[in-house]
């Protein structure tokens, strides 16, 4: 070995070109060995986005339907057909939409989607937000949001009107999921663009027309049993209004509640994003944008979640025109989140839609993809980038690993596509309205990794969703940490992540210890998880934290009970 | 006793209590002739301001009509003056007052402004609606007492008749309910170098420009109809280039902008979002200009008629050269050759650069001002004042004051120059075009 050591330097030193060439070489398949593949016609992915009338859209949630074990698709078409694409398990998939049972949907203009297993009964649903009605042209552009039940046996049942759904007609923008209240039940965040019509649109007159384009509020559903979700948004103490493109879930305050950013657009005009406390167990939610720094006045169109420095607390890119903001909190104290965006090396002028974290090159740390486009119909090519992470910084590299796609990008999903432990990735391109330079199709990245290892944890909840929305999962490694929460969706504008946390591990061939944090604070310690396996961790039973205020009961009884005494000393004494 | 005290007390401030509501229903014997007309200037301003989706184009055309109406509704009233049909494009015909009979001009003006106002403005809401009546109702009341009944029918059934010929004939200019396609997405415009891109740091959600066809509607003027196309300076992105040149004038500026430059910047934004758009504040102050000089009815409504009118063909020629020229703005040129981070202090308006409009309004309503005024009127400009100071960039909103008429057009262009929007030619040949336009209006044959 030392040998041939020896005589490569011989060569590098004696003959420079060739040095270079076997360098180039080297390096060459260093790249193929991570970079991603455009797999999208061998795979049969045929989509693109269509907007209506220069709108926004769309997105992807990632979910296994049929619960084999494969992750599978589902994409919003826009003014194109939506498709539930059925992973084949041979890094292939087929339409399934009509199969399902999901024709109704080709009657809407379709946005984001999100899936969860509403109604507990372990299959995951699908919810579909929309913006009007595909065949009936109307003046003002509004449509009820959907509801798909899935039925266990491949097919879905449309339930929008048992769940009422049908209430409102909205042009909705981003679905999330999260539980608000803890009862294991997933609720539901939409957000809106536009000023809603309950009721419908009955009348429509000049006044009507003209105030169509005011700002709109969110819908806030509480799911009641998996039977219905009820809109509470009054009940929850919200009353925002923005031209919003939706909220994500997330626990920013580490108190182990589901908390909600929203983001807006326009925000430097109409209103900025909103931060906002869960107050659980009291029920409600608290507006701190202001205090965290968080009432950001841009375009916001989508955030992703990730913990950047390794404080153990989250933080949240935020997508937006032209520079898109890292938003990281400090540990100590914590304070305000602060813009690092910059310092990050993620300061870089395009537009910015979708944009989610994973450990593409399985190193031990986070990567980030961010899908960007031209709005529509401007259609000035701009392409999407891949920051690696690299120490404390990130560097783009889109063109390395084969991401420079120059399509108007806009949702973007994770997931595995054939279970081999590295995250790949669905990019939803728009079609362009006017003449365009390039192809823009929607795409499936295969991820080449062939180096690193890989821990997958996929949660089954039983007293919180069944998914484990918004759970915490940490891995440590020689000291080192990483941070996952179990995404809800919306995070990656309008689309929904693989809900199966993953985590890069390098040469490491074990896990020290893994924690899963549960939403409510109830914890699970793993130690010493062998690696390369999909880890399944069912939520065990445990006394669920009661709502019972038995501090203030207990303070009570020590005062009444001092009283008595104090009255009994007195009595005697008199 | 102190008990007692204490009622006296009580029945004495509720006798006040009484006798304050008593005296704020009653009206006075009078109103001069030039506030009637002020009055509907304030209720316009309004409602231009208060009804959503208006745009700067929508209300400047309505500022002309609701002008017009103004006038032609006490015209008859003043012999040596003379109604402007057949000298407007395509208006032959008006309803006339009876021969010999007698008129409450202030109260045709009352009636027409009030029918004027809810037909051009239909898609206000039912609010605002009521708020036209009732200072309809109001008015009405206060000259009813000097007016005999049968004058009083006279007077309010012409002015109907006058503002519902004057709606029917705005009817076919092009405008007409243009609020209904404010964004129009069929519109497509192939890019070139130097053209116009929807903004990255926009006032407005559409990524379609305003109005792509306004230039084609009916100007009041006929002489407004065919103005030849102002100079541009032609594209050339290499510095040093007369064009560079441009765009290098608006960064530097922006990198110096001191607070008062700041404060005019935002005085003069004129959001359509939240204010009475760039149309509205210049007719508010002919408003201003009529309150401080009290001149007689027939003047007062001649400033509406002249402003009104001036900013409505102003808008129609400045969108035909906008559309014709689709010329890009800073926020376009100047990341793409001068600084990538760059970023105008006040976000892009939804439509081409080329001239600037509140340039060629300004000086279009300035030019029929000093027609009417003398030019060296000291102004106080209020119109923003008590807006809540603007956050994002950090500054408030400051009364200006003006030495001048032609001042007001001189800083209203500056203002999109400190904006960051206009180039100094978009407002040099703004004010150029603004002022032959106004000379259109200002030569119609207002006198006998």
């Amino acid at each position: 070995m030392e040998k041939i050591g020896k005589l490569v330097t011989k060569i590098f030193k004696n003959n420079f070109p060739l040095t270079f060439l076997i360098a180039w070489l080297l390096s060459c398949g260093a790249l193929l060995a991570q970079g991603f593949t455009d797999i999208s016609k061998e795979a049969g992915l045929e989509h693109y986005f269509e907007v209506y009338e220069g709108m926004f859209g769309g997105g992807v949630a990632v979910l296994d339907f049929n619960n084999d074990g494969f992750e599978d698709l589902y994409l919003t078409g826009g003014m194109q057909p939506d498709q539930l694409l059925l992973n084949q398990g041979d890094g292939s998939f087929e339409d399934q939409l009509e199969k399902a049972g999901m024709l109704k949907v080709l009657d809407f203009v379709t946005q984001g989607v999100a899936a969860a297993d509403f109604n507990r009964d372990g299959f995951k649903d699908l919810f579909i937000t929309t913006i009007t009605l595909k065949n009936k042209k109307q003046k003002i552009p509004r449509a009820q949001n959907l509801i798909f039940i899935n039925q266990g046996d491949g097919t879905f049942v449309e339930e929008s009107v048992a769940f009422g759904l049908d209430q409102t007609s909205s042009f909705s923008t981003g679905v999330a999921v999260g539980d608000v209240n803890r009862d294991g039940y997933p609720d539901v965040y939409v957000g809106n663009y536009f000023t809603d019509y309950d009721g419908g649109l009955k009348e429509i007159s000049d006044a009507t027309i003209v105030n169509a384009g005011k700002t709109a509020k969110g819908y806030l559903y509480i799911n009641r049993k998996g039977k219905k979700l009820v809109e509470s948004y009054e009940d929850y103490g919200l009353n925002h209004r923005g031209f919003s493109f939706g909220g994500v879930f997330t626990d920013f305050d580490n108190d182990h509640d589901m908390d909600l950013i929203v983001n807006n657009d326009f925000g430097y005009k109409a209103k900025p994003s909103y931060l906002l406390e869960n107050q659980y167990p009291k029920k409600g939610f608290k507006y701190v944008e202001k205090s965290q720094g968080m009432d950001l006045r841009i375009n916001a169109m989508g955030a992703a979640t990730a913990d950047v420095d390794g404080d153990g607390w989250l933080d949240y890119f935020i997508t937006n025109i032209r520079f898109n903001r890292m938003m990281v909190r400090d540990s100590i104290a914590p304070t305000p989140f602060v813009d690092q965006a910059n310092s990050y090396g993620l300061e870089l002028f395009t537009i910015s839609w979708g944009a989610v974290f994973a450990d593409f090159d399985l190193d031990g740390d986070e990567d980030l993809f961010v899908s960007n486009g031209d709005l529509n119909p401007n259609c000035v090519p701009m392409h999407n980038f891949y920051f690696e992470k690299q120490g404390s910084k990130f560097e783009e590299k889109s063109l390395n690993v084969g991401l420079r796609d120059y399509g108007l990008g806009r949702g973007a999903a994770i997931f595995d596509l054939e279970n081999d432990g590295d995250m790949d990735l669905l990019l939803i391109n728009q079609k362009a309205v006017m003449q365009y330079g390039t192809e823009t199709v929607s795409r499936l990245y295969r991820n080449e990794n062939k180096t690193g290892n890989y821990l997958k944890v996929k949660l089954h909840g039983t007293q919180s969703t069944p998914s484990g929305f918004g759970a915490r999962i940490e891995t440590f490694v020689q000291g080192h940490r990483q941070t996952r929460e179990i995404d809800g969706g919306n995070s990656s504008h309008l689309s929904h992540n693989s809900t199966i946390a993953h985590f890069g591990l390098g040469e490491h061939t074990q896990v020290d210890s893994l924690k899963i944090t549960w939403p409510g604070g109830f914890q699970q310690k793993f130690i010493e998880v062998p690696v390369n396996q999909l880890l399944e961790v069912k939520e065990p039973n445990y006394s669920h934290p009661s709502n019972f205020p038995w501090k203030t009961l207990i303070i009570i009884s020590i005062i009444v009970v001092a009283i008595l005494k104090f009255r009994a000393s007195f009595m005697v004494k008199s | 006793m102190n008990y007692f005290c204490g009622f006296g007390l009580m029945k004495r401030s509720l006798l006040l209590l009484v006798l304050g509501v008593v005296q704020c229903d009653s009206l006075p014997d009078g109103i001069p002739d030039h506030e009637v007309a002020a009055q509907w200037a304030d209720m316009t301003l309004h409602i231009t301001k208060d009804t959503p989706a208006n745009s700067p184009t929508f209300a400047s055309r309505c500022l002309g009509y609701i002008g017009l109406t103004q006038y032609e509704a006490v015209v008859h009233g003043f012999p040596e003056y003379q109604s402007l049909v057949g000298q407007l494009s395509g208006l032959e015909e008006l309803p006339l007052p009876e021969a010999n009979a007698r008129y409450s001009w202030p109260m045709v003006l009352n009636r027409a402004e009030s029918e004027i106002l809810a037909s051009i403005y239909i898609q206000t809401s039912n609010q605002n609606k009521k708020k036209i009546d009732s200072l309809e109702k109001r008015i009405y009341a206060i000259l009813k007492k000097s007016t005999d009944q049968a004058t009083a029918e006279r007077s309010n059934a012409f002015g109907t008749a006058l503002a519902r010929a004057i709606f029917e004939w705005s009817t076919t200019d092009g405008g007409h309910r243009g609020y209904l396609n404010n964004f129009d997405t069929d519109f497509k415009k192939e890019p070139f170098p130097g053209s116009w891109k929807p903004p990255l740091f926009a006032q407005s959600f559409s990524h379609h420009p305003l109005h792509p066809y306004w230039g084609e509607n009916r100007p009041f003027a006929p002489q407004n109809k065919n103005l030849p196309l102002p100079d541009f300076i032609s594209y050339d992105p290499k510095e040093g280039s007369s064009y560079y040149d441009q765009f290098l004038k608006v960064y530097e500026k922006e990198r110096q902008l001191t607070q008062e430059e700041k404060e005019l910047a935002i005085w003069w934004s004129d959001d359509p979002d939240v204010t009475f758009s760039p149309g509205g504040h210049l007719y508010y102050l002919a408003n201003a200009m009529v309150r401080k000089n009290q001149p007689t009815l027939i003047h007062s409504a001649q400033t509406f008629a002249r402003v009104g009118m001036a900013v409505a063909d102003a808008f129609i020629n400045c969108w035909k050269w906008k559309y014709h020229f689709f010329s890009e703005r800073p926020n376009t040129f100047i990341p793409q050759f001068i600084d990538q981070k760059w970023e105008s202090f006040w976000p892009d308006p939804p439509f081409p650069a080329f001239p600037s409009g509140h340039a060629i309004q300004a000086g279009a309503a300035a030019t029929v001002l000093i027609s009417l005024y003398d030019n060296k009127t000291a102004i106080i400009d209020s119109a923003h004042v008590g807006r809540e100071r603007d956050h994002v960039r950090n500054t408030e909103f400051v009364a200006q004051s003006f030495d001048s008429i032609w001042q007001i057009a001189l800083e209203t262009a500056d203002s999109r120059f400190f904006g960051g929007i206009h180039t100094p030619q978009d407002n040099q040949v703004g004010l150029e075009q603004g002022s032959i336009i106004a000379n259109n209006i200002v030569i119609l044959a207002w006198k006998k």
